[in-house]
């Protein structure tokens, strides 16, 4: 517990020093800083006990908060969680090392800022108490809105305004929704209590099937804006278009995965009757989000903004196997927010870097970079072939988990499991795979390959460059090195990492799919009989339905 | 459909046959055979983050890919009839509740060694090889530049390769599935700077993909029927409950076809194939003739039991295969460019391939695969060298007479002798592996197959024409030649369109050894591919290696009658050849009155000589006579289509373009505009614009956008705490 308290601690001092440090210390101490938080946290999953008992470590239960109404600070993971935090104590070291190039202005701030945006994270993914999940949740806003409003592209403003607004009516949602839980809790045995566990438990069981529905969809409707769902995703790409580098990496990286952590984690639990009943609604909005990010995706000239699409229609496979409600769609689905959050970082990452040193991200002005940057375009070959799934990297497994789950997840009580999607589902959202590939290639092959297009304007760095590339066939391939150089070994060091981790996942998942698979399954566990009294109440409903008309008729 | 009982009691047969796996890990070492190409394609990585600048990338791949070779020989004489699992490591590997059937979902790392996975490596590792080898001093112009990525590719191509074939489940298929189309990606797009290249790649990727979703729901299917995707316990599965009348064990073979036909190039999928050709030409070789097509053709030969149940889906791929065949044909007739015809007669061959299969002959189909693999491999090798001494030049109508150009002297022989083995002359080995096809064509038990026949010997013809079209076209004649564009080799430099003109007189240059000693090697195997036929025509020895390698595995139910009784021992010759008598008594089809072993030897020969004949008349002998026809039907309003027809490939992609991608990219752009101005600015915005307006009446609060959302956050709390109070106040009534 001491091990999760400084990873979290960690960055909170950190962002104290650089405060009353001097700027040009900034980004060195923001290094040490988020390493420093990687370590322990590092250090907590080395010696974490439940990898393989899908319980929570350490025991709930923590030192009181607001004694009142007996809200804590309880904190503790399972391996569920402590994977997600992983990925972000992963990605934050990261995120800080890139923007040393990138960020030159009020630095101090800078880095002031994404060390509390990490706190506030990790904190969100630690909290076994759902308010203190709630003060992780919603603190992330703050930092993000300075890092966007202050470090971001032309239209910073609305974007962070947009992104405002709309997570925070999410969360009010959210908040509404787990008051009501707490209050019901107390309004029953007399007692408050916050634990995730013991709310869940309660409320699973406890609350009628109609409460449970309104209760799901609240939370649905609060997370489904963080995740984010088709139709309310639309702050997304221009808020990824407009943020930072680093911004846009962690957005992408982790931000997102709080909504998806938050379905899996409080909504999924505490309605098992509104999962079940609301999970063909929830499959429809994922399905449609699939393809309809997809095709946006292909039409976009914009690099980032199509990484930034590419998210809602990833996400929407994500959460498809979420709402398969079977281990095989949800080990995927969680798998999926890792492997999401590698990949498209990654991505957001390299298209980061080019940015860097053209200015521009449109593609209709800038492509064929291969030539200019290889090592660079080996890179963005890498990861987009991990985010299109291709086996053998990492988001092959959690893509084909998801899609199996949701294409099994039929009313066959066979596999234990029944579900409500089937293959219908997956037939449709399989054209995902293929519409992945058209424009993601289509990305890969403007962009990276193709003739070398640079913008004319751009004036950076160009010492004794003429202008005309490519007419001497022998030494263009060569590239000069004119300021639009190669990746440095800063930045490689940045990549490797996160190609090695995808490449991990995508040969030996083993070790992770076995640690989600218990926590999974006791997540899942009221699914089997909500989705069977789900599956009866539809012909059921139908019937009596019938049977109104009929008496209507000869009333 | 009469053919289904029939075919059901040979499944439910099963029980004592060759397939029941068993598990032997003292065979890991077979496991070289993906770690080498996967080594190599590592080691290729580091010498690209070294800036090596020599020919090491390659002596690297060639070694690698030997050492796979030699370990796959090695199998070949360990591998015995029943099949093994290696079990290598772990990958997927879920379990729920108790962990039993339909509870757990596995797909590791396995190898499934019998019979036919190392007949399939054996020509794939065997061939990479030597196509490696050609490829060392056939991309040397490049060493320093594209060299590493080229070979760093090839390497992985060939480990892809080796997961599709030895994989022990489908996954592990699928992993190799994908994996060579990544390979195939990245060669394709090799000349990156070109942006035909780079489209060729994307559409070959793409294309893939669609059959590659039908061979992912297939996989659901068969775990949601048969509750395992590993062959092993697949098998045992299929045999405790062979054919279901469910829908879902129905759709199993036809979304396998889909994946297949996206593989191996077939209708409606092949559209990817001809373009593929921008990749430099060892890969068009390797890649897209000789191997990875040929994955398709693999698939249902190792899924046969899937098959063989459902005989509309065998139908089906037979009807597909004739008319891929048939259509591919009449294009490759009208082309001009060498390398695009063998792209196209390719495809006319997986047509074959498919065909067979689809008339239940998995031995024909295997045999075609791997006697086409050698001439293939050497048609485009000899491409590859002509089109490396002239310069990039393919076009037939500005090369002639190669066989007296000195240095070309051996490549002209040998394209010429691949020309005879294409158009199936008779004695050559494809002219075998072509008649086993068209037999059971003939003599298949589903009647609706038997038109085929007639096609595939239509496509005979066809194929020795425009196959000797190309022959007397570039090899034979008068010597006369126009260099093409690309002077320095193959440079990816797009400014050399008028170079030749400086050069007043072109020297081709003729190749060396590290491509001469492939090309021989390759032609002695196509050759030698014929063997077990002459094995079976002089010594009436019906004991034919291939069909004895592919009878002892998953496909062997597709293996004409009179090798089952070879299936127990290794050539129980004499028993062997009297149930042929039997076989085809029992068959008791005449083709023209003739049994149709000899109806389809003498057709075949005759549709291929007057093939041949009529290209020797209208491209050798009297040249001009061509070029006639082509204008007497040009002039012609009603024959005009089939020239502007098989010109313009029949406006395949055109139509795919038209009908399925501008509707896409109008309705992506529809969708596009609706989310930044509907969802976005309207609705959004909209209430966006409440707070702002709101706002303004305390403009000072709202001054800085932060200050402003604290603010708002505050409201909001004060919000939700007066809706849930207001819960409350209810839930107390």
């Amino acid at each position: 517990m001491n091990l999760i308290w400084a990873s979290i601690l960690i960055p909170v001092a950190t962002a104290a020093v650089i405060a009353v440090a001097n700027a040009r210390a900034a980004r060195g101490l923001a290094a040490v800083g988020s390493l420093a938080s990687l370590g322990a946290l590092a250090a907590f999953a080395w010696q974490f006990p439940a990898w393989s008992t899908g319980g929570v470590s350490p025991e709930p239960g923590g030192c009181a908060w607001i004694a009142s109404i007996n809200a804590t600070l309880g904190i503790g993971f399972d391996s569920v969680s402590l994977l997600l935090a992983l990925l972000e104590a992963l990605l934050i070291p990261i995120c800080v090392i890139g923007s040393w190039s990138a960020i030159t202005d009020r630095q101090r701030e800078y880095y002031g800022w994404f060390m509390l945006l990490h706190a506030s994270i990790l904190l969100a993914f630690a909290a076994r108490d759902v308010l203190l999940f709630y003060v992780g949740y919603e603190f992330t806003l703050v930092p993000l809105l300075f890092i966007i409003a202050i470090w971001g592209g032309p239209e910073r403003r609305q974007a962070a305004h947009k992104l405002f607004l709309y997570t925070f009516l999410g969360s009010l949602f959210f908040l509404g929704s787990i008051l009501f839980v707490g209050w019901q809790h107390h309004a029953s045995t007399g007692l408050w209590s916050w634990d995730m566990g013991t709310l869940s438990s309660f409320a699973s069981t406890r609350l009628p099937a109609n409460t449970q529905y309104w209760l799901f969809a609240a939370l649905l409707a609060g997370f489904a804006v963080k995740v984010p769902l088709f139709p309310v995703h639309t702050w997304l790409p221009l808020a990824h278009n407009q943020a930072p580098t680093a911004g846009s990496v962690i957005l992408a990286g982790t931000l997102l995965k709080l909504g998806t952590y938050g379905i899996f984690r409080l909504a999924l639990p505490m309605a098992p009757e509104g999962g079940a009943a609301l999970a063909v609604f929830a499959a429809v909005l994922c399905t449609v989000a699939v393809i309809y990010a997809a095709l946006i995706c292909w039409v976009q000239t914009d690099a980032k903004k199509l990484v930034a699409y590419s998210s809602v229609s990833h996400l929407g496979i994500c959460m498809l196997g979420l709402f398969a409600l079977n281990p095989i769609g949800a080990q995927g689905s969680v798998l999926y927010m890792i492997n999401h959050g590698l990949s498209t970082g990654a991505l957001f990452l390299l298209i980061g870097m080019a940015y860097e040193r053209y200015h521009v991200k449109d593609m209709d002005q800038i492509g064929g970079l291969a030539k200019r940057m290889p090592v660079w375009a080996f890179f963005m070959v890498f990861f987009t072939m991990s985010s299109i799934g291709l086996p053998g990297l990492n988001g092959f497994v959690g893509e084909y988990l998801c899609l199996f789950g949701t294409y099994i997840a039929t009313g066959d009580a066979s596999t234990k499991y029944p579900g409500l999607l089937g293959p219908g589902f997956a037939l449709v959202a399989g054209t995902g795979l293929i519409l992945g590939a058209m424009y993601m290639l289509l990305l890969v092959g403007r962009y990276v390959f193709g003739p070398l297009r640079e913008p004319k304007a751009d004036s950076h760095g160009k010492h004794g460059h003429d202008g005309s590339h490519g007419h001497d066939a022998h030494g263009a391939d060569h590239g000069d090195h004119d300021g639009h150089g190669d990746l440095t070994g800063r930045e490689v060091g940045l990549l490797v990492p996160l190609a090695l981790v995808c490449l991990f996942i995508g040969i030996y998942p083993k070790p992770i799919l076995q640690a989600i698979g218990p926590v999974v399954e006791r997540t899942l566990a009221p699914y089997p009989a909500a989705v069977e009294r789900a599956l009866m109440s539809k012909p059921q409903a139908t019937e009596a339905v019938q049977a109104q008309a009929k008496e209507d008729d000869r009333g | 459909m009469i053919a289904a009982p029939a075919m059901l009691s040979s499944v439910l047969a099963l029980a004592e046959g060759p397939l029941d796996a068993h598990a032997a890990p003292e065979l890991r070492w077979a496991g070289l055979a993906l770690l080498l190409p996967l080594a190599s394609s590592v080691l290729c990585l580091l010498c690209g983050w070294l800036k090596v600048r020599s020919k090491l990338p390659a002596a690297l791949t060639i070694a690698a890919l030997g050492g796979a070779f030699a370990t796959i020989l090695r199998l070949q004489g360990t591998v015995g009839e029943t099949p093994v699992v290696v079990n290598l490591f772990d990958w997927i590997d879920l379990t729920w509740g108790d962990g039993s059937r339909f509870h757990g979902f596995t797909a590791n790392v396995d190898l499934y060694i019998d019979r036919l996975t190392v007949f399939w490596m054996l020509f794939v590792t065997g061939l990479g090889t030597l196509i490696a080898l050609y490829a060392s001093e056939y991309m040397e112009s490049d060493v320093g530049k594209g060299y590493t990525r080229f070979f760093g590719a090839v390497s992985i191509f060939l480990f892809a390769m080796g997961c599709l074939v030895m994989g022990g489940n489908l996954v592990m298929l699928y992993l190799g599935w994908e994996g060579v189309g990544l390979a195939s990606y990245l060669l394709i797009g090799y000349y990156f700077t070109k942006p035909e290249a780079v489209a060729a790649a994307k559409k070959a990727f793409i294309v893939n993909r669609i059959g590659d979703l039908g061979l992912a729901l297939a996989l659901f299917l068969i775990w949601q029927c048969y509750g395992t995707v590993e062959y092993a316990a697949l098998w045992k599965a299929i045999e405790a409950a062979p054919a279901s009348s469910e829908w879902t064990a129905q759709a199993i073979p036809w979304l396998l076809m889909l994946g297949a036909f996206g593989k191996s190039a077939q209708l409606p999928l092949y559209v990817w194939l001809p373009d593929a050709m921008e990749g430099p030409t060892p890969v068009s070789a390797l890649i897209h003739a000789a191997t990875m097509v040929t994955a398709g053709v693999y698939l249902i030969a190792r899924m046969f039991p899937l098959f063989v149940v459902n005989p509309d889906a065998l139908a089906a791929v037979a009807w597909v295969g004739g008319l891929t065949a048939l259509l591919a044909a009449t294009i490759g007739m009208a082309q001009y460019d060498m390398k695009r015809i063998w792209a196209y007669s390719t495809i006319s061959q997986l047509g074959y391939m498919f065909l067979g299969l689809g008339v239940g002959t998995t031995f024909g189909a295997s045999y075609h695969v791997f006697t086409h693999a050698f001439f293939k491999a050497l048609l485009f090798l000899t491409a590859g060298a002509v089109m490396h001494g002239f310069a990039g030049q393919l076009d037939i109508r500005k090369l002639s007479g190669l066989l007296k150009v000195p240095g070309f002297r051996l490549v002209s022989v040998l394209a010429v002798l691949g020309c005879f083995w294409l158009a199936a002359f008779p004695f050559t080995a494809a002219f075998f592996s072509k008649d086993e096809i068209l037999v059971s064509a003939f003599t298949a038990k589903d009647d609706r197959v038997h038109l085929l026949g007639w096609i595939g010997l239509l496509v005979a013809a066809l194929t020795a024409y425009y196959t000797f079209r190309v022959c007397f076209r570039v090899f034979f004649g008068p010597v006369k030649f126009e260099p093409g564009h690309e002077l320095h080799g193959h440079d990816d430099h797009d400014h050399a369109h008028d170079a030749h003109a400086h050069h007043g007189e072109f020297h081709p240059h003729g190749p060396r050894w590290a491509i001469r000693v492939p090309l021989v090697l390759i032609a002695i195997g196509a050759i030698l591919a014929g063997w077990p036929s002459y094995r079976t025509m002089l010594h009436h020895d019906e004991s034919n290696w291939v069909k004895t390698q592919v009878a002892q595995s998953s496909a062997f139910q597709g293996v004409a009658a009179e090798s089952h009784g070879s299936l127990d021992g290794h050539a129980a010759s004499s028993h062997a050849s009297a149930h042929t008598e039997d076989a085809h008594a029992d068959h008791g089809h005449l083709v023209l009155g003739m049994d149709a072993h000899t109806a389809v030897g003498r057709l075949g020969s005759l549709a291929c000589i007057v093939g041949i004949l009529v290209s020797l008349y209208v491209h050798l002998i009297n040249r001009g006579t061509a070029d006639a026809l082509r204008r007497t039907l040009m002039g012609t309003v009603a024959t005009r289509w089939i020239v502007v027809g098989a010109e313009r490939k029949w406006m395949v992609d055109e139509f795919y373009d038209w009908v399925i991608r501008l509707p896409l990219r109008v309705i992506a752009n529809i969708l596009s505009a609706i989310d930044e101005l509907l969802l976005d600015a309207g609705i959004v915005n909209g209430i966006g614009a409440l707070p702002a307006a709101v706002g303004r009446v305390f403009r000072p609060l709202y001054g800085g956008v932060v200050q402003g959302y604290a603010v708002t956050m505050a409201g909001g709390v004060a919000l939700v705490a007066a809706w849930v109070i207001w819960i409350w106040l209810r839930g107390a009534n």
